[in-house]
């Protein structure tokens, strides 16, 4: 989705320095400090994880790290609320399936 | 175990307005907040709050959020953000996650702020990527500056429903319809009315069956339903959206008081359970407070004085403050909170069909079921008038807590009264110098300027307006009716943005001298789809 330039009362988002980050491999563009998701999310990115028992996608929901939807796979350790863990340089983020990153977790 | 003389919970309006009340009494205050950021949801609110000066009337709500922290800062409250509190024991001891450990610390009193959490409703691909809270809108938009989608669905037509409809489109995202169940809209009228006449279709008596799409959001249907609430088949309507936006009220985040064992109790017009509070706050536990949503769904501008009389009490509690000066402080609170708390929108009229305004005219049936005024209806309200010359018109319809544009007029055209609520008048007596400060000043938007004897045949209306791009000066296009609709070609003649409009522009089209009463928006020609077609 795309991101605002200049809005009516805003004016220009305040935004870090960009940053370079991998999602399940390929890699993308973001701006240092500002939640993962919201990279994601300017990155065109939808689905975050898949449930265990019925492998339903899940995406960004509340935003605020209340409802935990939104988890992935973050350097390595899952469950990782990204719409509320700041963008770092060179972070490894992946879809997570039940709690792993590789698909066949999901049976 | 650290001690604290006062520890808060939530760095919210509340929250910080009970740290600042109690630091300036001298108490060593502590907020924990589990935000990265402090501020609660004033950051994200970007629209001009209700009520009067007191109450930080026609202020943006991000705006208030910076007053805060600095006066904050100002009396050396202490903010620990990234901090979960989660447990509240005997005691007044509470249990804190920082990063990944648990600390212990006391407070010998503590004030709960935690506010409210989103309620949902559950439809047909409810889970799937693409249905979004509207608060989740709110901060995707508002504070990290990305678009929540390109073609949204909005559910639910209170304020928050509302407010976050326009916001959408200021971003530059299209709003599809706005949906409720309810057969009438729950928010303000005004608010409404200014999505309305964007043309955003309003579906009363309506909800969401289901949310299309395999992976994510592709598109949502739409029925009509019965007198309880079921959807009636052969009523479905399709709309192609990538987002759908849900705003179906909230809930008191109250858990950590009933750990620690506070008094509950069910509280439907209070939005769940709250906790049994006194007028001040104080729970059935002495030297425990709750201040802010998480004891009643309300507004800001209420929890802010919620939260200073909670700090007050706090500080009376631990004798910092004198029991005189406490009731000194806390009579000038409850006469604020009073005046906040009244007309048809009051807790105390939630539920309540009102069919009349305190002046005894009627309600706008269109207004509550479309989210506009009918033509028909419009001459009903003391601020639309004809006159000679440049005038304001008020479309203001209903009685909420609100008087900015009393104020913002030098030469008194506009009387509202001592009575907060009334609806604004126009004084014949006063000259209108066409100055636009009213309709600046106005958080509803629902104030024009009309002048009707501009140029033969024609007439310009003044209208406020937040969106990109600025039409330029000369720039042709349509005038839109208050419902949305195409009703003439117009041409923009002036437009004005000084400092103390904050950041609404105020845009002069000409238009028919007969349209004078009907045109209330401009559209680019450029841009006109058939959407206001």
């Amino acid at each position: 989705m795309e991101r605002i330039r200049e809005h009516p009362i805003l004016g220009e988002p305040e935004k870090g320095k960009t940053v370079k980050f991998t999602f399940d491999g390929k890699e993308i563009e973001g701006y240092e400090g500002e939640p993962i998701a919201v990279a994601l999310k300017a990155a065109g990115v939808m689905v975050h994880r898949y449930t265990k028992k019925e492998h339903k996608p899940r995406g960004i929901f509340c935003a605020i790290g209340r409802c935990t939807d939104c988890v992935m796979v973050v350097d390595g350790k899952p469950n990782i609320r990204t719409c509320v863990t700041p963008l770092a340089e060179g972070m490894k983020v992946q879809t997570q399936y039940a709690v792993s990153a590789k698909e066949d977790h999901v049976s | 175990m650290k001690r604290y003389d006062l520890i808060v919970v939530g760095a919210g309006p509340s929250g910080l307005s009970a740290a600042i009340e109690a630091a300036r009494q001298g108490l060593s205050v502590i907020v924990f907040d589990e935000n990265e950021k402090p501020g609660g949801q004033l950051f994200k609110q970007i629209h001009k709050f209700f009520g009067s000066k007191e109450h930080k009337a026609k202020i943006r709500g991000y705006q208030i959020g910076r007053e805060l922290l600095a006066e904050a800062d100002k009396v050396g409250v202490q903010v620990k953000l990234n901090t979960t509190v989660i447990g509240m024991y005997q005691d007044k001891e509470i249990t804190v996650c920082i990063e990944e450990n648990v600390r212990h610390y006391k407070g010998d009193s503590i004030i709960i702020a935690t506010g409210a959490a989103e309620n949902m409703v559950t439809f047909e691909g409810w889970t799937l990527p693409g249905v979004i809270g509207a608060g989740a809108a709110q901060t995707l938009m508002n504070l990290h500056g990305v678009k929540p989608g390109a073609k949204i669905l909005m559910l639910g037509s209170g304020n928050v429903g509302l407010v976050v409809s326009f916001q959408l489109m200021q971003c530059g995202c299209e709003v599809v319809a706005l949906v409720d169940a309810a057969p009438t809209i729950g928010g303000y009228g005004v608010h409404a009315a200014k999505v309305a006449r964007c043309g955003v279709p309003f579906y009363l008596s309506h909800t969401i069956t289901k949310a299309e799409g395999k992976d994510h959001v592709t598109g949502v249907v739409i029925s009509e339903v019965d007198n309880n609430f079921q959807p009636i088949p052969g009523t479905e309507k399709h709309f192609d959206v990538d987002t759908i936006c849900v705003a179906v009220g909230l809930s008191p985040m109250s858990q950590l008081l009933k750990m620690a064992g506070c008094k509950m109790e069910d509280h439907p017009r209070r939005g769940g359970e709250v906790p049994v509070v006194d007028a001040y706050g104080e729970t059935s536990i002495s030297g425990v407070f709750a201040a802010g949503d998480v004891s009643g769904i309300e507004e800001a501008s209420s929890a802010m004085i919620e939260g200073r009389m909670a700090g007050v009490c706090a500080a009376t509690y631990l004798g910092f403050c004198e029991k005189e000066e406490k009731e000194e402080i806390l009579s000038g609170l409850s006469k604020d909170l009073d005046s906040l708390r009244q007309g048809m929108f009051a807790p105390k009229n939630r539920g309540k069909n009102i069919d009349k305004t305190e002046e005894g005219i009627a309600v706008s049936d269109n207004l509550l079921q479309k989210g506009y005024i009918a033509d028909d209806e419009i001459e009903r309200y003391p601020g639309v008038t004809d006159k000679k010359g440049i005038h304001p018109v008020i479309e203001c319809s209903q009685n909420i807590p609100c008087n900015p544009c009393q104020d913002a007029c030098s030469r008194k055209c506009i009387k509202i009264g001592k009575k907060m609520t009334s609806l604004p008048s126009i004084n014949d007596e006063a000259e209108c110098s066409g100055c636009g400060m009213c309709v600046a000043s106005c958080s509803g938007q629902a104030i024009f300027l009309v002048k009707e004897d501009d140029e033969e045949g024609y007439a310009t209306v003044t209208l406020p307006y937040e969106f990109l791009p600025l039409p330029q000066k000369g720039e042709k296009g349509v005038a839109l009716s208050r419902s949305g609709k195409k009703c003439c070609e117009a041409e923009i003649v002036e437009i004005r943005n000084v400092p103390a409009f904050d950041h609404t522009s105020l845009l002069t089209m000409k238009v028919p001298i007969d349209m004078v009463k009907t045109a209330r928006f401009f559209q680019a020609s450029q841009k006109g789809g058939d959407r206001y077609g």
